[in-house]
């Protein structure tokens, strides 16, 4: 709650000190900001909050994880950004604060209890989003994105809120504890229950961009900044991804035997349409959304497992997944890849050693090659998933196989010999940005040794 | 450190097991360490053949070498088979690289292929050891081989594993990566690729597939020994027919490798012996070969048999030290492939008469076209007018490996005995029928 209140309030410092055009000024505020927030977090257990405790945000160790993860994330999308920011001063504050804003919706969807503070923390997560997208005015793409986003996404929650009424007038409560009792006493009106929760299911499938529900994805990551591109799909995916789990692995676990296989097709289908749907991509963020789809698929693995470990899997995938994403986007934004085309990469690795082996390591990690991350994340989410759906693991693998290939094609783009003379630069914090990723795409499999 | 034969080295040994059974556990027996001795003795080699060509001062490639070897001493050492895995892909990248870089223009068609098939063969391996994983209580290489599948499992499991193997190898149907491989990259990955990547497999074999899924051997063994004999005829077939010195290489490689993966599937303690000479001997003809391919392709600028000839009398020292390794390719009494070659056919032979006969026929087809290589470059009118003689690094490799050829032929009873124990423990490995999993 604490940590909440402290991002909310440095949000609204940060847009204010906007208004003076000094982004080093506002960089250092919010950082100062997210880094009490997350020493908040990390001594969540040990320290007594001096405001009073309304029950509706709870944090166990696991959904403590999984917050400090999404601020790290948003720390480092911040610090990438700035030199974005720069170009663009007046927007600053604007960025600052709405990225902080939807950062508290998305701990509001990691630490809730109940469906009123879902509910909340989705609207807070998604609106500062809305107005992000479309921050470039000027820009048709943008403007389109944030149009198609707010419609696609309104429509979403109007299907969700269908759905929490069918589940509240199913079971006679908000509450995740009292819901899940219910269900285990059995003492519940049925079809209510099972068609509020397919519902429910379906604008979770939307938020977390899985198919079937997966068609705003491609525009809306396009047209948005690279900023807003990879907070949507590190600290947004992580968020709802959590929530998700929390909802349905937790509260509905006993109605498996109903959900489970939507939930089968609905990965099966992500794991191969994303990859397949990028391979004939020439718009890097078109790309990077169509993968974005096959690495939910990877993701929702979680959800099939009632062990105690699948939400450590999932941890360990997001972590890989999302320090994978940053760095790609931060070298997106350095080349000043404007136009978007994924030809622009031609060369970089050899022009700029650095950028190329971030490069590598970061698509490799996406692809799932050992020794990095992203090898361990889904290593450890099939083992989960192994015993009870060998098949989904089998497709998962022959995917992870079209994975490479996509992700092989953009090393080798970039590792080519280009003998043009232009030049790259990264300023520090870029350097910082891709550093701190590459610690996080390196060092990750040592989670699993603590 | 004294090592003994008889018993395991444990370098490394994780009491607390990490999340999902994930071990630390490193180590080697004697066949392990043979293997660790093959790599480190290999590397020196390659960038010894490597001198004074265009890529011996590059940093890059010097260090993408050692990680390669890095990547080897992973598989020959984990003890785990998740860490066994990890360093298994490792090497891809690194070999990758090497052919990327420095291999010819134009080969990322080669090149994906490459990547994708050995790729997908991990990924059938990784099904494999989760498969294992689920029902063991660790990753720990013991606790694997503790596992007791029921033979239709087994057979499943083996099938996971032999994909993997028989895509590196490569076996008969799978090997259709590795020529154009081969004549695209530079010589250094050529000669890492065949004298220590492939017997990667050879070893994952004989330290992995078998041990943990040999309830599943005697249903697996005829499709694999039938691979492998078709591939002992195909490649040599096809070899025969070649113009293009590099690619006749390539499949001679897949006919000698097919003897081996053939032997390894008889699975008794002879038949492994035998295949351990033979994993050594083709590492050291690989090289030899492939440096005698190079030499001809950097100074006549052709890799095309028809328009090479005449070269033994302008360089006399390249006609005699190319001949001694076409010699040892010929496996003829007193070198390492004879040894190793007579118990491979021999135990095939008892296996079956029918597969033994088509393993002979690899030294007569072998002879056809490695005598047939050497005729077409060496003899015959001269096609060219200068042609410069071996330099002192590319001498001292022939000398090397002619002499290491020579010794492991007399003197392969040293190596047999070395590694018997560790044959014995991974061939005693027989099927119980408790507790079986379905």
């Amino acid at each position: 709650m604490d940590a909440l209140i402290v991002i909310f309030i440095t949000g609204l410092i940060g847009l204010f000190t906007g208004l003076l055009k000094k982004p080093t000024l506002n960089l250092i505020i919010t950082l100062c900001g997210l880094a009490v927030a997350f020493a908040l977090q990390l001594n969540y257990s040990f320290y007594q909050s001096p405001f009073a405790n309304y029950q509706v945000l709870e944090f166990n160790v696991h959904q403590l994880y999984f917050s400090l993860l999404a601020i790290l994330f948003t720390a480092v999308i911040v610090v990438g950004g700035f030199g974005y920011f720069k170009r663009d001063a007046s927007h600053t504050g604007d960025y600052y604060g709405l990225l902080l804003f939807s950062l508290c919706g998305a701990i509001c969807l990691i630490g809730f209890t109940d469906l009123f503070m879902f509910f909340l923390g989705l609207e807070i997560l998604s609106i500062p989003i809305y107005v992000m997208v479309g921050i470039k005015k000027q820009d048709v793409l943008s403007a389109e994105a944030s149009i198609k986003y707010f419609f696609t996404g309104a429509f979403a929650t109007a299907i969700l809120l269908f759905g929490i009424a069918l589940l509240y007038g199913a079971t006679g409560s908000f509450n995740l504890n009292e819901i899940r009792t219910v269900i285990q006493s059995g003492e519940y009106h049925t079809s209510y229950l099972l068609i509020g929760m397919l519902f429910m299911l379906g604008a979770f499938l939307f938020k977390v961009g899985a198919v079937p529900f997966h068609f705003w994805g491609p525009d809306v990551y396009q047209g948005a900044p690279e900023i807003v591109t990879a907070f949507m799909a590190t600290v947004v995916k992580l968020a709802a991804l959590y929530a998700f789990y929390s909802l349905f692995n937790i509260t509905f676990q006993e109605l498996g035997y109903f959900w489970i296989g939507a939930l089968y097709f609905a990965i099966a289908l992500s794991l191969f349409l994303g990859y397949l749907g990028a391979l004939k991509q020439t718009k890097f963020k078109r790309l990077l959304a169509y993968s974005s789809i096959s690495n939910t698929g990877y993701a929702l693995f979680a959800l099939l497992s009632t062990s105690n470990s699948s939400i450590g899997s999932l941890w360990i995938f997001l972590v890989g997944y999302g320090f994978s994403t940053i760095a790609l986007l931060t070298i997106s934004m350095a080349i000043s890849n404007d136009d978007d085309e994924i030809a622009a990469f031609k060369g970089i690795g050899y022009k700029h050693p650095f950028i190329g082996f971030i490069m590598l390591i970061s698509l490799l990690s996406l692809a799932g090659i050992p020794p990095l991350t992203g090898f361990f994340g889904k290593f450890s989410l099939l083992m989960n998933a192994y015993s009870n759906h060998l098949w989904l693991v089998i497709l998962a693998l022959i995917s992870s196989a079209i994975g490479a290939f996509l992700y092989l094609r953009l090393i080798v783009l970039s590792l080519t010999k280009d003998e043009s003379d232009k030049t790259i630069t990264l300023n520090f914090w870029q350097y910082l940005v891709l550093s701190i990723c590459a610690i996080g795409i390196l060092g990750g499999g040592f989670i699993l040794a603590i | 450190m004294g090592f003994d034969p008889l018993t395991q080295t444990v370098l490394s040994s994780s009491i607390d097991k990490m999340a999902f059974g994930l071990t630390l556990n490193v180590g080697y027996d004697s066949l392990g360490l043979v293997m660790i001795m093959l790599t480190n003795a290999i590397i020196p080699l390659i960038l010894l053949s490597n001198w004074n060509r265009e890529l011996a001062g590059n940093k890059l490639f010097t260090a993408l070498v050692f990680f390669m070897q890095l990547g080897l001493l992973g598989v020959f050492t984990a003890q785990d088979g998740i860490m066994f895995y990890i360093f298994w892909e490792f090497t891809l990248l690194p070999i990758f690289l090497i052919l990327y870089w420095f291999g010819a223009k134009e080969n990322n068609k080669v090149l994906f292929k490459f990547f994708i098939y050995t790729l997908v063969g991990s990924l059938a391996m990784l099904l494999s050891f989760i498969a294992l994983g689920i029902n063991a209580e660790s990753f720990a290489y013991q606790d694997l081989v503790n596992v007791q599948l029921s033979q239709k499992m087994a057979c499943w499991v083996m099938s996971g594993f032999l994909l993997a193997f028989a895509i590196k190898i490569p076996l008969f149907p799978f090997h259709t990566w590795q020529p154009a491989t081969y004549t695209s990259s530079p010589m250094a990955g050529t000669m890492l690729l065949s004298a220590l990547m492939l017997k990667m497999a050879l070893y994952g074999m004989m330290k992995w597939m078998l041990p943990l899924t040999s309830e599943g051997i005697e249903v697996m063994k005829w499709p694999v020994i039938i691979l492998g004999a078709i591939g002992i005829v195909y490649g040599a077939v096809i070899a025969i027919k070649q113009n293009d010195i590099k690619t006749l290489f390539a499949f001679a490689s897949i006919s000698h490798l097919g003897l081996i993966a053939a032997g390894i599937m008889v699975f008794n303690t002879a038949a492994w012996s035998g295949a351990i000479i033979q994993i050594i001997n083709h590492s050291l003809i690989s090289i030899g070969l492939f440096l005698a391919a190079d030499i001809l392709e950097k100074r006549t600028g052709t890799r095309k048999l028809d328009e090479l000839g005449g070269i033994a009398k302008i360089a006399p020292r390249f006609g005699f030290w190319f001949a001694a390794i076409v010699f040892a390719a010929l496996s003829i009494p007193f070198s390492a492939g004879f040894i190793g070659e007579f118990i491979l056919i021999k135990e095939l032979f008892s296996f079956h008469a029918l597969i033994g006969i088509l393993a002979v026929s690899s030294l007569i087809l072998g002879a056809v076209y490695m005598l047939r290589s050497y005729q077409l470059s060496m003899f015959g009118p001269p096609k060219l007018t200068s042609f410069q003689d071996l330099t002192w690094n590319e001498t001292a490799v022939f000398v090397v490996l002619s002499i290491s050829i020579l010794m492991i032929g007399l003197f392969s009873s040293y190596i047999i005995d070395y590694t018997a124990p560790a044959i014995r423990v991974l061939t005693a490995i027989t099927p119980s029928n408790q507790l079986i999993i379905e």
